[in-house]
């Protein structure tokens, strides 16, 4: 029963901090120091660590691919297996796993420190609303960047694809051939349909790692705690809502 | 850092992101070239259309030339609207058809060149299209042939390998030669120091054996059974000989033998040919070594007796059940 | 030390009217434990109100209170006609709090922490912030300190910036947690003194919670110390001095007895 509570709290008080955060965008423009700064942190010191998962990513899925597919002569496919799962699937996925651990957690561990330390208090007391210029930012920051790391990923599995079916024994597949079949199978729209999903999910995960930092309440080890919890409901939420939006894009 | 280069290399990314995706929308879209506002569109219709889809490609004489714009069903025929890149040009006398580039579902819309000096189809004109048999109604035909061809091999299959109730000529042979190894075995350890003994002159065998008359007989009845052994060899090479000319595609069989069952059940019996073939060549087995082992000169009188009987049926039961029966009595 | 002549007014360019604060029948439970007690005191405009009492007695709760932090378990508090906890309180009165620990942003400097506020309401230009910054920052002596960040500062420092961030605010009500606790006697008196010229010059009203004996008994209008969530006294500086209450006279004028110490006064 408690459990349902804090469940529902949590969702309550996630939807309350949206529109919150959503009635100030006019500030945008005279935060543009602030978003920049999250553009910063969530796009651009998260893409060695994208885009090297995706490469590997590529590389195993090639692999594999490669592997299973020897038996029945249906090496040729490969190219389209690693470019859809990696653009419609894959690439979504990770960066969105990778935005929840890196970015996520930071974000969670800054604002439960604020709070902790009754910085927001401090901003309270200000009349600055911490969704104002805590929230929207970063908001606004995953959503510009997040697309640019999605397509990052793909293209760099496909390249990581491509050069494990090039130059793994028991497939060689030149790239040309890796990539036709890559085109032959697959229409923009799967990348789109991968954008998307990776634009819910850097959202959603955004919002609610801003959400659980505001709330945490206690002393300092609440904020290990409050980290640990938002990037496990993070995790959880991207699997749960790649279900229904794949479903919702399909 | 300071701001100005952060905000520098924010905008940089954001850039590189853009360009990305547009490159890849680019790439995924066929390109400028064979994109919706270039080239011109042609309608085919067919009966049906199989597993033909959009972006499938066209092409003619085996170059890319377009892609499958649409699919739709107009009236009683399924139509294609082809998108044909605008360099080049199909002569009205060209016809299309429905091409199938691989097992799992790639097609393409071929296009031959048809003549020379046949004016250009024209934008929204109708090309002649021809019906190709497709993959299905191949497997079809593939599958009735194979039915033939197992009702005629399979009465050879049989009385080769005989039929569930009664086991074949190789079948008895190799069960011969399988079935009793251990038995065989240890009558031969015991013929073997029966012989030993009997060498050296032990026992009233010994000097029986020692004995010149009774030594050639015993010559004259292996050398029988040897060839014996030699005429079932040369029946079996004949077997051999049938069966390769099926598989080399000889004959009306020949050309038929893909269907895998009656291939398989061929080289089966193929297989236990040579087996028996070969183990009776190399001395293998109790036979072989029957047929092959020098020492056997030495061996006790009895058995010799029942071999000779066996041999005296020889002419009315063929080769190859004398030789059994040589073997059945030895147990 | 910058007296007031020589001090040009760095706070407020033009006369705010000053605000009251009532106290009515406050009460707070965390839990089943009962922090404050039925709490009754006003402020009156232009005031220095300074709230004294033991540790844990709930002093630093009924700050919170004042400034919209925490909810009323029970009772209300009103700032000038508005209520404490209402959202638009904080638009119509600017109200400014020091905070116990500081509550710095450690992700900024000691001038972009006072600048803030100034910035994000937009105003002041950057040079009108630089030179109200500036002032801010040169009255508690903290001209060196403007480009490091709160991490680098010693604990009285963090204490006078954040005294400094409420002084940049203008307030029309101020509240101070301690605001003198960690400060070296010099100091002290200097926070005291700028308490009262705030007073004086701009009709600040003031709510001070504090453990400054000299601060209350100097600067303070009036006086009210609170035990155990309830208030036990409420007067005047000169009612102090002589306090009728015996644990009123405890609390202020302790005895350190080294041969029957208060621990062991307690075992038994
Ligand atoms: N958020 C809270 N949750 C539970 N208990 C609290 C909370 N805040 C304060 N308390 C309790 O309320 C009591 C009063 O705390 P408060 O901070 O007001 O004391 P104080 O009078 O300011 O003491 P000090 O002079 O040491 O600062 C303490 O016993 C404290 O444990
Ligand atoms: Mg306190």
């Amino acid at each position: 029963m408690k459990q349902i509570l804090s469940v529902l709290e949590g969702v309550g008080s996630t939807w309350l901090l949206l529109l919150r955060a959503a009635s100030y965008v006019g500030t945008l423009p005279r935060q543009r120091t602030r978003f920049f700064e999250q553009c910063y942190l969530i796009g651009y010191t998260t893409l060695p660590i994208v885009a090297i998962l995706s490469f590997f990513i590529g590389s195993v899925l090639a692999l594999q691919a490669g592997y299973s597919m020897q038996n029945f002569g249906a090496k040729q496919f490969i190219g389209s297996l690693v470019g859809l799962s990696m653009a419609r699937e894959l690439g979504p996925v990770m960066v969105a796993i990778l935005l929840a651990g890196r970015v996520g957690s930071a974000i969670t561990a800054e604002l439960a420190s604020m709070k902790v330390y009754q910085e927001v208090d401090a901003l309270v007391t200000m009349n600055i609303p911490p969704a104002r210029i805590l929230v929207l930012p970063r908001l606004a920051a995953v959503l510009a960047m997040v697309p640019v790391l999605a397509i990052i990923a793909d293209l760099v599995g496909w390249f990581g694809g491509a050069i494990v079916a090039k130059y793994v024994a028991f497939i060689s597949i030149e790239p040309e051939a890796y990539f036709t079949a890559l085109r032959r199978f697959m229409k923009f729209k799967d990348v789109m349909n991968g954008l998307i999903k990776a634009e819910c999910f850097g959202f959603v995960v955004t919002l609610v790692c801003c959400n659980i930092g505001l709330n945490t309440r206690g002393g300092p080890r609440e904020i290990g705690a409050a980290v640990t919890r938002a990037v496990v409901v993070s995790l959880i939420l991207i699997l749960v809502l790649d279900y229904f939006v794949t479903k919702v894009l399909m | 850092m300071n701001n100005a280069q952060q905000t520098i290399r924010v905008g940089l990314f954001f850039l590189l992101g853009l360009a990305l995706t547009w490159v890849t929308y680019e790439a995924l879209s066929g390109g400028g070239f064979f994109s919706k506002n270039k080239g011109y569109s042609i309608v085919a219709g067919f009966e049906s259309l199989k597993e033909l889809k959009e972006g499938d490609e066209v092409r003619m004489a085996g170059v890319k030339i377009g892609v499958v714009e649409k699919t739709r069903l107009a009236g009683r025929r399924a139509e294609a609207i082809l998108r044909i890149g605008k360099d080049f040009s199909i002569p009205r006398d060209a016809t299309a058809s429905i091409i199938m580039a691989g097992i799992i579902g790639t097609n393409y819309v071929g296009i031959d060149l048809g003549s020379a000096d046949a004016p250009p189809l024209a934008p929204g004109a109708e090309i002649r299209t021809k019906v190709t048999p497709d993959i299905n109604a191949i497997m079809t035909e593939l599958g009735n042939l194979g039915q033939r061809l197992e009702g005629a091999l399979g009465a050879f299959g049989n009385s080769m390998n005989g039929d569930g109730k009664n086991p074949g000529l190789f079948q008895k042979l190799d069960r011969l030669v399988t079935e009793n190894s251990t038995k065989v075995d240890t009558t031969l350890s015991n013929l073997q120091d029966i012989t030993t003994k009997l060498n050296r002159g032990e026992g009233t065998l010994g000097k029986l054996i020692n004995d010149p008359a009774l030594h050639d007989e015993l010559v004259a009845t292996v050398g029988e059974i040897r060839s014996a052994a030699t005429e079932a060899k040369s029946f079996v090479a004949d077997a051999q000989g049938i069966l390769a000319q099926v598989k080399s595609g000889k004959g009306p069989l020949g050309t038929l033998v893909y269907d895998e069952t009656t291939a398989s059940d061929l080289r089966a019996t193929v297989t236990n040919l040579r087996q028996v073939s070969d183990k009776l060549a190399k001395g293998e087995g109790t036979l072989g070594k029957l047929i092959n082992d020098d020492g056997l000169f030495n061996t006790a009188q009895s058995t010799l007796r029942k071999a000779d009987r066996a041999l005296d049926g020889l002419g009315d039961s063929g080769p190859l059940t004398a030789v059994g029966i040589v073997a059945n009595s030895l147990f | 030390m910058p007296g007031p002549s020589q001090t040009r007014n760095p706070f407020t360019e033009h006369e705010t009217p000053a605000v009251s604060v009532a106290i009515e029948g406050l009460s707070k439970s965390f839990g089943n434990r009962v922090v404050l007690d039925q709490v009754t005191f006003s402020v009156q405009p232009g005031e220095i109100f300074v709230l004294m009492g033991p540790s844990g007695s709930g002093k630093s709760v009924l700050l919170k209170h004042v400034i919209g932090l925490e909810q009323p378990s029970g009772g209300r508090v009103q700032v000038d006609q508005y209520d404490a906890t209402a959202e638009e309180t904080r638009e119509k009165v600017r109200m400014a709090i020091v905070f116990q620990a500081g509550a710095l942003f450690n992700s900024l400097t000691v001038y972009d922490n006072l600048a803030l506020y100034l910035r994000e309401h937009d105003l002041a230009s950057e040079d009108g912030i630089r030179e109200k910054v500036g002032r801010a920052l040169q009255i508690l002596s903290l001209e060196g300190a403007a480009e490091k960040y709160p991490s680098e500062l010693s604990g009285g420092m963090k204490k006078r910036v954040a005294i400094a961030r409420a002084l940049v605010m203008e307030p029309q009500l101020l509240l101070y947690d301690e605001p003198t606790s960690e400060l070296d006697p010099v100091m002290s008196a200097t926070i005291s003194e700028i308490i009262a010229l705030l007073k004086n010059e701009y009709h600040v009203t003031t709510l001070v919670v504090s453990h400054d004996r000299d601060l209350a008994l100097n600067i303070a209008d009036r006086v009210g110390i609170l035990m155990d969530g309830r208030l036990i006294f409420l007067g005047t500086p000169a009612d102090l001095r002589e306090p009728k209450d015996p644990r009123v006279a405890a609390f202020l004028y302790p005895q350190i007895d080294l041969q029957n110490p208060r621990y062991k006064q307690l075992e038994t």
